[in-house]
């Protein structure tokens, strides 16, 4: 099993770096993530991120994009709540690369 | 020896003799390991040293096992032939490794082959051996389970599927700055009815907005259907019959029932390939009263028709073109993409080899949901790597959902610094929106399109 080190700690990620456990997960482990993609987080990032992790608590599944994009647009104002802004913020997709930064299983199927 | 083997080998070799077709017999007993598929496979090219990825190889892995139970030179005598049985699980963990691992049922070394083998065909055959016994990856299981459960690959409630495309209709009235403009869902006597890849209503509905406004600027009699709208089928990567024929029925029900002239499927490989060329056979069915064809073929034919015009400058950028397995060596479709591509960009390149010589993206055969053979796979994806390179192009355009993601993993990967895109994505964006030519138009002028692509993945 793959694994990654942030702050002295060991964490087991799968073979696309998805976090295997997702309850283990942390801020930092977010923003260790995207500086591995030469990304720095902004707030923009972090809204996508928490709102990822607050339904998958809830609901144990990633949102739709549809679901992602009206909640956004409810919380933080319609030119927030569209698809190409989601891809702007996160050029390799959401479902993917947003995901993947919280702690999110990888998604399954044709992706 | 029978008494010593486990249950689930036991019913591998009992099913092995119910799945074997004339084609499948054929391609087991003609191999004359001459050896010509050694260098058709980009998982040799990428592994020179290891003669366990070479074709011939993994064929005898299953041929073996032919042999040794439905073949009579085997029985007369099997030290010549190399006739093996399964006795253990973890011999059929090994096979699994072979058969889901170490091919992407791509197929070009079929096509390589003077004997005329078709190893694709059959390592399909040995998967599905195994999935009867409930030996498969897991994220093959997975989504096969959703599309015999939930019917769509992706687990889709109906309602979610119907308010996204609600969600995008409402985005085409206001790109279109036209009220009137529709998603229809479920019109009956359409003359084109529409499906897709689940992938673009749960994680990426651009496509389906770029495609509506397509129809939309060529006054397309269309619909979408509200159920068997998933056109892909994961039976053509888990070798499960049972599931293709569901999968392909539930489809084809759909558009009888609304009567559609025309069965669309949106741009993907496997999908075009299980539900036009497989789907009929697996669902034990003749398709007489619809056609069926590729959105690619739509989009050619409504330019040519002037339904739609285009304007190449709105796509700058260097382009090549990605053939994929399924859409080019298995269903023939190798230049009406090209055309269209050309008709709405400046500047293609060709990437060499091409057509049906093309070289798998390394996410065929359901590669993209096995994570466990991640590795091999971005090992083997030198030779894509390698060809992409060298075509000086920065955008790689394919027509397959499949190849999007095997092609973004690898550009990562191997850091070439390149975009993919889709042909729908680029016709939308090329789009001229003249309120004459577009039927049933209100005279209005639309919105500025973006000037950004719209449907472009930067790994």
């Amino acid at each position: 099993m793959p694994t990654m080190e942030f702050e002295g700690k060991t964490y087991e990620v799968d073979e696309e770096g998805y976090l295997m456990d997702w309850s283990l997960w942390n801020e930092g482990i977010a923003a260790e993530m995207a500086k591995q993609d030469n990304l720095e987080l902004s707030d923009a990032h972090w809204e996508v991120i928490r709102f990822l992790r607050d339904y998958f608590e809830k609901y144990q599944i990633a949102p739709m994009i549809k679901i992602l994009t009206k909640e956004l647009a409810k919380k933080y104002g319609k030119e927030k709540g569209n698809t190409k802004y989601l891809y702007e913020l996160y050029p390799a997709g959401p479902a993917k690369q947003a995901c993947r930064y919280a702690g999110l299983p990888k998604p399954t199927g044709c992706v | 020896m029978s008494s010593e083997r486990s249950h689930k080998a036991e019913k591998v070799i009992e099913r092995m003799g119910k799945k074997l077709t004339r084609q499948i017999v054929g391609s087991l007993a003609a191999c004359v390991h001459c050896g010509m598929c050694t260098d058709s496979c980009h998982y040799v090219l990428a592994n020179p040293d290891d003669p366990t990825y070479a074709p011939a190889y993994k064929a005898d892995r299953i041929r073996k096992l032919f042999k040794s139970h439905y073949d009579w030179t085997g029985k007369v005598f099997p030290w010549w032939v190399g006739a093996k049985s399964v006795y253990t699980d973890k011999d059929l963990e090994e096979l699994k490794d072979t058969v889901f691992g170490k091919c992407t049922n791509c197929r070009r070394c079929s096509i390589n082959c003077p004997m005329g083998v078709d190893l694709a065909t059959f390592n399909r055959m040995a998967r599905g051996l195994l999935v009867h016994v409930g030996i498969m990856p897991e994220g093959i299981a997975h989504v096969a389970k959703e599309q015999w459960e939930i019917g769509n690959q992706m687990g889709i409630l109906r309602e979610d599927y119907l308010e996204t495309i609600e969600w995008q209709e409402e985005e085409l009235q206001e790109e279109m700055n036209d009220p009137a403009a529709k998603i229809p869902v479920d019109r009956m006597d359409a003359n084109i009815v529409y499906t897709i890849n689940p992938r673009e209503v749960k994680h990426d509905p651009r496509s389906i907005l770029d495609a509506a406004k397509i129809f939309y600027a060529a006054g397309e009699d269309w619909t979408m259907p509200g159920e068997g709208w998933d056109m892909t089928n994961f039976a053509l990567f888990n070798g499960d019959d049972d599931l293709g024929g569901a999968v392909a029925n539930r489809i084809y029900d759909k558009i009888e029932e609304l009567r559609g002239k025309r069965l669309v499927i949106s741009e993907c490989g496997h999908g075009y390939r299980s539900t036009r060329c497989e789907g009929p056979n697996w669902g034990k069915r003749d398709i007489n009263d619809f056609e069926i064809e590729s959105s690619v073929i739509t989009m050619l034919r409504y330019i040519k028709e002037g339904k739609i015009k285009v304007d190449k400058s709105k796509n700058p950028g260097i382009y090549t073109f990605h053939d994929s397995c399924n859409n080019a060596r298995s269903c023939g479709m190798t230049e009406e993409p090209r055309e269209l591509l050309s008709l709405v960009v400046k500047d293609f390149r060709e990437m060499y080899p091409n057509r049906a010589e093309n070289y798998c993206c390394t996410g065929g055969g359901g590669a993209m949901s096995m994570p466990e053979y991640r590795e091999r796979r971005l090992k083997s994806g030198k030779i894509k790597a390698d060809q992409l390179n060298a075509t000086g192009a920065n955008i790689v355009v394919t027509s397959c959902h499949n190849c999007v993601d095997g092609l973004a993993d690898l550009i990562g990967h191997y850091k070439l610094g390149m975009k993919v895109t889709q042909l729908v994505n680029l016709v939308a964006n090329a789009l001229v929106l003249d309120r004459k030519s577009i039927g049933g138009g209100n005279g209005k002028k639309p919105a500025e399109a973006n000037p950004a692509l719209s449907g472009i993945i930067t790994p």
